[in-house]
């Protein structure tokens, strides 16, 4: 029964954005008045468009995840297979309150960081694609430490035993055996943290993220993200045309979900494949 | 005396949450036979070959108290000693579990994964050791032509040979066999032992069993464990 109530409420509400939005999903959304060919190229910037807010999303998520990966499933890999008892609790106590802090807290937390580094640090530092993906990577990572640490955790004794009764040591277990058979669970977790940070707004809206830049130049200035430019065109449209670019960007953000998602479950099948084949 | 000795157990015992399973074991083991341990389901027969690579360590909350000696280079060594490299124990002395567990790779690959990590390079060598190993565990014939296919493909008894075959490439001085037919069926439990019959010129063999008819065919030697300690009942293949 919730079944089905979970069904009918996703395909209503995909349904009624591509009933709304689909008009508008034309290259002239993406592009504006600008030639597709050269703003693929970044040689003329796009302004009537979202094709840089589709490029700040995207840079954001890929930033994010790539700051949040290596230290979330080092972190998992310790908790489940290093951690003493007693160090195991202390941590998991902090992990949980890091993921209940809202997003907008972390956002300002993002915000002072950026304050702060401006003031003590570097005049050039301010509110940017940088801050915005540290702070989701805050976001994101106790996601990732938790998905990494379930996965190795629950892996039946006789797997964890294999290989080191024939000789591995710790580290080589953990590579060649625990990891590649707990990679489907590790996987899920990236792919709940790439959803995060592809739709978070309150988070950028205060470390850097504004409503015109333009395609990022480095990862030092501002930038466009769609979930933002949906935010701001709902709260702010002066007319209907206005309003229903707004479904479009929501499709777009949609599709780049999917396309990430894709991605990941593709390195996935990959990554078990090579991790497991290679002798 | 001391010559036909491999394993010196002195005063073990050993406990899992604070529960004692094995109660003040003293005994030896001799050097290639087949010496099996039999006695009912939770009296710590596992566990007991589990003191002998060492390989109860990665159990949490389990403890161990007492001395394990094995000859090695006509030497015995204390295996609990900090200077042993426990890598280096655990591939001298192999060990075969109940239910047959290839890794998800090819059949070659499985056999070879132990020189893997024993760091071993020689393309040519570890191919030759592969084929030596699947020979001795009479898995060779069966599966030469097909090395690169999933292991996971192989039936319930052809696993468990590929198992005593990866436990074998490394050439191990002991072996350690937690009731390898218990998951087969009646032939593919008769191949093993005939398979383990002929190991022991090379090895020593520790076979925990179930089955006493299979004990009385294959093992030079019995011992039996009840209530973690050994009931005396002397027991020869020849008397």
């Amino acid at each position: 029964m919730s079944g089905i109530l979970l069904l009918g409420t996703i395909t209503c509400i995909i349904g009624y954005l591509f009933l709304k939005g689909l008009d508008t999903i034309k290259l002239s959304l993406i592009f504006g008045e600008t030639a597709p060919l050269e703003a693929l190229l970044f040689k003329k910037q796009v302004f009537d468009g979202l094709f840089p807010a589709m490029i700040g999303t995207f840079s954001l998520v890929v930033l994010s995840v790539g700051w949040a990966i290596p230290v979330g499933l080092a972190t998992g890999i310790y908790l489940a297979e290093y951690a003493r008892h007693s160090v195991k609790k202390v941590f998991n106590l902090f992990f949980d309150i890091l993921a209940g802090i809202p997003s907008i807290v972390i956002g300002l937390f993002g915000f002072s960081l950026a304050v702060f580094l401006h003031k003590h640090f570097s005049e050039r530092i301010y509110p940017c694609l940088l801050i915005s993906s540290l702070s989701l990577a805050f976001l994101v990572l106790p996601y990732l430490i938790r998905t990494t640490q379930v996965a190795l955790e629950s892996l039946p004794a006789a797997t964890r035993l294999t290989a080191l009764a024939l000789g591995a040591t710790r580290l080589q277990n953990i590579f060649y055996v625990l990891i590649p058979k707990s990679l489907s669970g590790i996987i899920s977790g990236v792919i709940l943290a790439i959803g995060r940070c592809a739709e978070d707004t309150a988070v950028i809206m205060l470390t850097g993220v504004v409503a015109t830049a333009g395609v990022p130049k480095s990862i030092l200035s501002h930038y466009e993200a769609l979930p933002f430019y949906i935010y701001y065109i709902s709260s702010q449209y002066s007319n209907t045309q206005e309003l229903l670019s707004g479904y479009g960007a929501c499709i777009i953000l949609l599709t780049i979900c999917v396309f990430l998602f894709f991605l990941a479950f593709v390195i996935k099948r990959r990554l078990t494949y090579q991790a497991l084949y290679r002798v | 005396m001391d010559d036909t000795i491999k394993i010196k157990i002195d005063h073990l015992h050993f406990s899992y949450q604070g529960h004692w399973v094995l109660r003040d074991i003293t005994t030896q083991f001799a050097e290639n036979a087949i010496t099996a341990i039999v006695g009912p389901s939770g009296v710590g027969k596992s566990t007991l070959l589990m003191t002998l690579n060492r390989l109860w360590e990665s159990i949490p909350s389990a403890k161990m108290k007492g001395k394990v000696e094995v000859k090695f280079d006509g030497r015995f060594c204390d295996i609990y000693d900090r200077s042993f490299s426990l890598p280096q124990l655990r591939r001298l002395v192999g060990m075969v579990f109940q239910v047959p567990n290839p890794l998800p790779m090819s059949i070659y690959k499985n056999i070879a994964f132990p020189l893997k990590l024993a760091g071993y390079k020689d393309k040519g060598l570890i191919g030759h050791r592969v084929e030596q190993a699947l020979k001795r565990a009479y898995l060779w014939n069966e599966v030469k032509d097909r090395l690169t296919e999933d292991a996971l493909a192989l039936s319930g008894g052809q696993q468990q040979r590929l198992c005593i075959a990866r436990a074998l490439v490394l050439e191990p001085e002991i072996l350690l066999l937690d009731e390898p037919t218990s998951s087969l069926d009646a032939k593919a439990g008769a191949v093993i032992e005939e398979l383990l019959a002929s190991l022991k010129d090379h090895c020593t063999l520790l076979v925990v069993s179930h089955y006493l008819d299979q004990v009385k065919r294959i093992a030079d030697t019995v011992v039996e464990l009840s209530n973690g300690r050994f009931v005396p009942r002397p027991f020869n293949k020849q008397g």
